[in-house]
């Protein structure tokens, strides 16, 4: 089996042995934190979108935990990434189909980036975002621009999460996004920074 | 890729909308709790948000009204009145975390229990041509939220439903998903599983507005020191619509 069959096989081995939750549920529940967020943030655009970022950060954290420990337990292999395109297929492959049970591709791969695309979107099944308001003489208005809402965000805080605690400093972008017209979402990773390992030269063994 | 039902039976609700029907759930565990931990922030900044402002206010009708020096003499008694105020600030902030998480909780509950009550005829309407009593309508709606819609929610069913045939309806569940791994008698589990509880109670809230019900909802635990898990949730019929 070539290696990102294994891949797409771990990820579908580890989909089936998570406990499952309901997907309405799901994502009724992360449309009621935008709410909220829409709300509280007096419909500032900008700041909803750092806001969902973080929020995303602190659940990758704790999914890469989830991940390596299931793969354990589960005697799944995961294969150890040595190029940028391992890594990105592990995260499309087994993150996003272990989590959410859904594909992603990997594509645009460069040495730097690349970019996951996601056909199906669990987070978005009910969402329709407003139209912007348009003032009376045709100029756009005070309304706030629904074009900025990056409705999916938290996954690039996810995925920025989830890879920093494998060393690696990642910057992401939701570039493409079906909620906004896009064929496809898009979400692109960047890596900026891999981080030295180990905990310095003091604590080395004698 | 979805999930498909086996041929002959029914194609689940989901399976038409052409959408996975699941998703993990520790993706959902996780993102529940950090909106949980982020609507605590939240309040937090807003409380501190408001307070500047309170204090800005104040400070400049100070400078207008006394000078320095009677400042410098009430500072001792402000030392005492600042720890209880900063108790009362915590307790402040906590209550309307709850109340946000019981809002979006709401929020949540209202929406799934229309999808989920869609394609279900009442069945109390038909049973034999008699008029149903608004009691019976109430019985039935908590039953819909005891099986249907718990097992869609919590992959299981209420254990025990009791009420009083006027208005006050216990359900008991006495192991609550999202607080089985709560540790037993530890006072932070406690509190953390007040702070969880709020959107749970939400969500029967909303649930049953939907169907008409207007109610109130509060929790309890059943057995503390053993099984932090154990809860039962306390509905109170108000008005019916």
């Amino acid at each position: 089996m070539s290696k990102s069959g294994s891949i797409t096989a771990a990820g579908q081995n580890l989909w089936a042995k998570v406990p499952k939750a309901n997907s309405e549920l799901f994502a009724l529940t992360y449309g009621s934190l935008i709410t909220e967020l829409i709300r509280d943030y007096d419909q500032n655009i900008p700041e909803i979108n750092n806001q969902l970022d973080r929020i995303g950060y602190s659940i990758g954290v704790r999914c890469i935990d989830e991940l390596f420990a299931k793969s354990e337990v589960n005697g799944v292999q995961i294969p150890s990434c040595r190029e940028l395109r391992e890594t990105a297929e592990v995260v499309a492959k087994i993150g996003f189909r272990m989590f959410l049970g859904v594909s992603c591709d990997v594509g645009k791969l460069t040495e730097k980036s690349f970019s996951l695309y996601l056909s199906e979107n669990p987070l978005s099944i009910f969402v329709e975002l407003p139209q912007n308001e348009v003032g009376v003489d045709g100029s756009s208005s005070h309304g706030p621009d629904w074009t900025q809402l990056k409705y999916s965000n938290v996954y690039c805080g996810v995925i920025r999460g989830a890879l920093e605690q494998v060393n690696l400093k990642v910057e992401c972008e939701f570039v493409g996004d079906m909620l906004q017209g896009d064929d496809v979402n898009e979400i692109k990773v960047e890596v900026k920074e891999v981080i030295a390992d180990g905990a310095g030269e003091d604590y080395q063994e004698e | 890729m979805n999930s498909a039902s086996p041929s002959g039976s029914p194609p689940k609700r989901s399976a038409l909308l052409g959408t996975p029907t699941n998703v993990s759930e520790p993706a959902y565990e996780y993102l529940l709790s950090s909106i949980l931990t982020w609507v605590e922030n939240e309040c937090h900044r807003q409380y501190q948000q408001l307070k500047n402002k309170k204090n800005l206010q104040e400070n400049k009708e100070n400078e207008k009204h006394t000078d320095v020096k009677d400042q410098s003499k009430g500072a001792s008694k402000q030392d005492e009145s600042m720890t209880q105020e900063k108790a009362e600030e915590l307790v402040m902030i906590a209550e309307n975390a709850a109340a946000k998480m019981e809002r979006m909780g709401y929020d949540v509950g209202y929406r799934l229990s229309e999808r989920l009550a869609q394609n279900k005829p009442m069945s109390s309407n038909t049973s034999g041509g008699k008029k149903a009593t608004p009691a019976m309508i109430q019985l039935e709606a908590v039953k819909f939220i005891c099986k249907e819609f718990w097992s869609e929610v919590f992959r299981k069913q209420v254990d025990k439903l009791q009420t009083n045939h006027r208005g006050v309806f216990v359900l008991k569940d006495l192991q609550f998903q999202w607080l089985k791994r709560l540790p037993a008698d530890v006072e932070m589990a406690r509190i953390m599983a007040i702070k969880i509880l709020a959107f749970p109670c939400g969500l029967i809230r909303g649930a049953l507005s939907n169907l008409g019900i207007n109610t109130v909802v509060s929790c309890d635990f059943l057995a503390d020191g053993k099984n932090m898990s154990a809860c039962s949730f306390n509905i109170k019929v108000k008005s019916t619509t």
